[in-house]
């Protein structure tokens, strides 16, 4: 595109009597070739506004700069349609706020900030957005018919959108379908599953299309594009779908594992799915002798909340042990029943079930379960009462009910065992290791991706597939394929609905996106995609092994099979390729290279040193605008270049800026580990390794490695951001200026 | 004498039939609110969430012969913080008033106490400031008596000065006659008269 750039800068907001307009404007754009130049007192307006239009309408004007406020904010207005470049250059949080008005420093940041947005411009094209060769679908795939995957086919059908649903059972319901009666909002009493009614729903539903006793065989593609094999009742078919909802659900614990709670040595302990079963199918009895239940106890957290086995709470199994206690109540109301627990954990509204609980009777004992065994073909269980300090010993029970917590369909069974590396201790005799389930990988695939990362979603804990469960719970580390109900995480029936209603939405969003070319979400609407010089690749991998999405596979020549529509546009790619091969139309090495070149450096007997600070768009650069709306003040020699995901990253730039002379570099980035906040998942992760094999190189150039310095942000931290620079600066004066400077 | 823990329903259900509101003690979920607001649970041997939770573990000797139950002065904060809306002061007075009909006596003092004050209120309508205590101290024999006027000597000359206590003997209200229907009628259904 023939670029014709004109620059506007905004005076309003205080910026006009930080800086001097008039310097800015010369000193700001030297070295570029600006067409025109304007500033105005009020440029969101709609007479500063006029100004623009007018320019863009009269002159041609393609490539508009706006120096003004921070980029997050009046994006809606400063819009002027899809074919034209718009940068921002934030002189307002960035300059006016957080500087001191008037000082030569605070000119000198405001020159560079602009110098930095004109080199951003100047590297910028429009952006195409993808188109893939073949017709892209918007039907949505089902897989799982319990509630959680029913609710998504219903919702998806009644947003005009064709549901395939694949159940490897011979019928829809799952779970819910073996329930006797179910408890959900209001909490006040039980109702009726609903299962028959919803199973019906979903067979007479024309949008919804279901294969029972069906399993997916093999998933390729990418969201828009998925081609799907199912093998049903014995048949192959393929379908091709836009986006996936997963539903697969859960499994109970194995209570073979429990036999310290006496489960397997006596026939009346069971666990409270085989309650449910036996309840759905007619009358409680004795399991061992059919005699009826007098008296039963339940056993709360049975293998759950316990190192040995599961770790977590299964948030649900308080209230189905009420919900089994009132059945056996409804069946005799003589029956006594016991409720075992460590703490009871009925959320939100469910707590009115918990009153009706304890209103009808039933024995509520808060304690530690040590021992149960059988005396006179009675069961009895022995507890520490927590709330009283004693041994207890409760007799005379007919049933021992364990309320068993949910393991997620992916978890395997055992640990899967993989060829032990070299210096792996624990290798079994033929040298296999056992590999930690929750490496982020090796889970049960219920969808064969054919991706080069695996074939299944990489999970995060416990088994669970791996999602940002702060800002997008639904979406895996698989674009386009959106996780449901008790594969998710553990929960009730209320809640798996609300969980089937977001995963259907956010995939119905997916297709859409993806047949215009836009990205899903973090970088929603976003129309650039990564492109591949290939004739330079070395075939190294590192950006197909890095992906965190597995958006790129592997062809026959082993060079990196990109996939866009799977792309999350984060560039972690771009930081990852040593040859510096993937670019985006606005976003590439070369283009932040001369970002960082078009600093400034002052001379070292000048005594400004200069930073630069490659901040992560995400939460740190939310975090110095609101500390620079708030006032703070922080060095004037920072200069900030926003990075769509401190992954990014590529390591040239720390050369490039070490070689021209800038004193230290500053990354901050989004906090990662296993409570991580990096919305990319592990951006901000191997922007961190990547920075290890960075102390080599410095120490070889005779500079000191703490002069580059990563730092974890998070979104709410911005009162620390003047500590954080303030502090780097010290380090910085404390090693003395750049000898590179001035070279 | 201690029982063992035995959360079988006999005596939970023993306190839900003779207790005033006992079956209420059912939905409390042990939080401990109620002790923690008690003024006077430093002065207790279980506070009233421990009653209930012995209640529940059909500890009868332990609630029976417990001092908590007769040091309520129905102050009325657990009951309105209690986030069961359990009737606190109705249950603590309910099992105070059983275990003196079954023959526990856990604190006298406060045991002749009430049947002092009732049977005042019974015969003259009204409490007489210096009677009251006068039968009160010397319930428990001479020497306590004087022990008891002594020690309250400076609270008993101020209420005299503040003309709150009078030396001669107090009149008995108008409508005496009625009153004594009402308290009557209040024991005839058990929910009034004396105990010990």
């Amino acid at each position: 595109m023939d670029q014709k750039t004109a620059i506007y800068i905004c005076t309003g907001c205080g910026i006009g009597d930080a800086v001097d307009v008039e310097q800015l404007k010369e000193n700001g754009t030297e070295d570029f070739s600006i067409d025109l130049i304007k500033d105005h007192s009020f440029l969101c307006g709609q007479e500063g506004l006029e100004v623009i239009t007018k320019d863009i309408e009269e002159v041609g004007i393609n490539t508009i700069i706006i120096a003004a406020c921070s980029q997050r904010v009046n994006y809606d207005v400063f819009n002027f349609g899809g074919d034209k470049v718009v940068e921002r250059v934030n002189l307002r949080e960035q300059v006016a706020w957080s500087q001191v008005p008037g000082e030569e420093d605070t000119q000198m940041l405001a020159e560079d900030n602009l110098k930095i947005g004109c080199a951003k411009a100047k590297d910028t094209s429009v952006p195409e957005p993808f188109k893939a060769e073949e017709e892209y679908s918007k039907d949505i795939l089902v897989v799982g018919g319990g509630l959680a995957g029913m609710t998504a086919a219903l919702e998806t059908a009644k947003a005009g959108y064709q549901a395939i649903i694949v159940e490897k059972e011979d019928r829809l319901g799952g779970f819910l379908g073996k329930m006797k009666k179910l408890v959900t909002m209001p909490y006040k009493e039980l109702s009726d599953t609903g299962a028959a009614d919803l199973i019906k729903s979903v067979e007479d539903n024309p949008k919804i299309k279901v294969f029972t006793s069906a399993t997916v065989e093999k998933t390729t593609g990418a969201p828009g594009l998925y081609s799907v094999d199912i093998k049903a009742n014995g048949n192959s078919l393929t379908e091709r779908v836009g986006a996936i909802v997963q539903a697969t659900g859960w499994v109970p614990y194995d209570a073979n594992k429990l036999g310290h709670l006496g489960y397997g040595e006596f026939k009346d302990v069971i666990t409270n799915v085989e309650m449910e079963e036996m309840a759905a199918a007619g009358k409680i009895t004795r399991p061992s002798d059919g005699s009826p239940v007098k008296n039963a106890l339940f056993i709360q957290c049975a293998g759950s909340r316990d190192p040995e086995h599961l770790p977590y709470c299964s948030s649900s199994c308080c209230l189905v042990s009420m919900k089994q206690a009132t059945y056996l109540k409804e069946q005799d109301p003589e029956t006594v029943n016991y409720i075992l627990y460590k703490d009871i954990r009925t959320v939100g509204q469910s707590e009115d079930f918990y009153r009706k609980a304890q209103n009808d009777g039933n024995i509520f004992v808060r304690g530690t379960t040590t021992n149960v065994g059988e005396s006179g073909g009675k069961l009895f269980v022995e507890a520490d009462d927590e709330l009283l300090g004693e041994n207890v010993k409760i007799e005379e029970l007919d049933l021992v009910v364990l309320a068993v917590g949910m393991v997620p369909a992916s978890q395997p069974l055992e640990a899967p065992r993989i060829k032990a590396p070299a210096d792996a201790e624990g290798a079994d005799e033929e040298g296999m290791i056992e590999v930690a389930p929750d490496s982020g990988f090796f889970a049960n695939s219920a969808l064969n991706l054919e991706y080069r990362q695996g074939p299944e979603l990489p999970t995060l804990k416990y088994g669970f597939p791996d999602s940002h469960f702060i800002c997008f719970p639904y979406e895996t580390r698989r674009t386009g394929i959106y996780t449901a109900g008790g594969i998710r995480r553990p929960m009730e029936t209320a809640k798996a609905i609300d969980d089937a209603v977001g995963a259907a939405m956010k995939a119905v969003q997916c297709t859409e996106a993806t047949a215009i070319g836009m990205a899903v979400h973090p970088r929603a609407g976003d129309m650039t995609y990564p492109e591949f010089n290939m004739k330079r690749c070395t075939q190294c991998k590192r950006c197909t092994e890095e992906c965190p999405f597995g958006a790129i596979n592997e062809d026959e020549k082993a060079n990196p099979l990109p996939n866009p529509t799977r792309c999350r546009r984060c560039g972690i790619c771009m930081g990852a390729c040593p040859e510096r091969i993937i670019s985006f139309k606005n976003y590439s090495v070369g283009m932040i290279g001369n970002m960082i070149k078009a600093v400034n450096v002052p001379e070292e007997d000048e005594e400004k040193p200069r930073v630069i600070c490659l901040v992560c768009e995400n939460d740190a650069y939310p975090a110095i605008d609101m500390a620079g709306i708030k006032r703070m003040k922080w060095s004037p020699y920072v200069r900030f270049i926003p990075m769509r995901c401190l992954g990014s990253m590529n390591l040239v730039w720390i050369a490039d800026a070490l070689s021209r002379g800038i004193d230290g570099i500053l990354l901050m980035g989004c906090r990662h580990g296993d409570d991580y906040q990096c919305h990319f998942v592990k951006g901000s992760e191997l922007a961190n390794t990547r920075l290890s094999k960075v102390s080599e190189t410095l120490d070889r150039l005779a500079l000191e490695s703490d002069r580059v310095k990563f730092v974890e942000v998070g979104i709410s931290d911005y009162e620390k951001i003047p500590e954080i620079i303030g502090e780097f600066m010290e380090t910085i004066e404390e090693v003395g200026p750049n000898p590179y400077k001035g070279w | 004498m201690e029982n063992k823990i035995n959360y079988g329903p006999s005596f939970s259900e023993e306190v839900f039939q003779n207790v005033d509101f006992g079956e209420e003690i059912k939905m409390c979920m042990n939080c401990g609110v109620c002790a923690g607001s008690c003024p006077l649970r430093e002065h207790m041997d279980y506070p009233p969430r421990q009653i209930f939770s012995l209640i529940r573990a059909g500890k009868r000797e332990e609630v029976l012969s417990s001092k908590s139950i007769m040091l309520c002065t129905s102050c009325y904060t657990c009951e309105v913080r209690c986030p069961r809306s359990i009737p606190v002061i109705d249950v603590m007075h309910g099992l105070a008033h059983y275990a003196l009909k079954k023959g526990y006596v856990p604190r006298k003092d406060t045991a002749d106490f009430g049947r002092e004050f009732w049977n005042q209120v019974y015969k003259i309508g009204r409490i007489d400031e210096k009677d009251l205590p006068r039968k009160v101290f010397f319930a428990g024999g001479v020497v306590n008596g004087i022990k008891a006027t002594l020690n309250f000597m400076d609270i008993g000359l101020k209420l005299f000065l503040h003309h709150r206590m009078k030396l001669l003997p107090e009149k008995k209200i108008k409508g005496i006659a009625s009153l004594r229907k009402m308290l009557d009628k209040a024991e005839k259904i058990g929910k009034g008269g004396t105990v010990t």
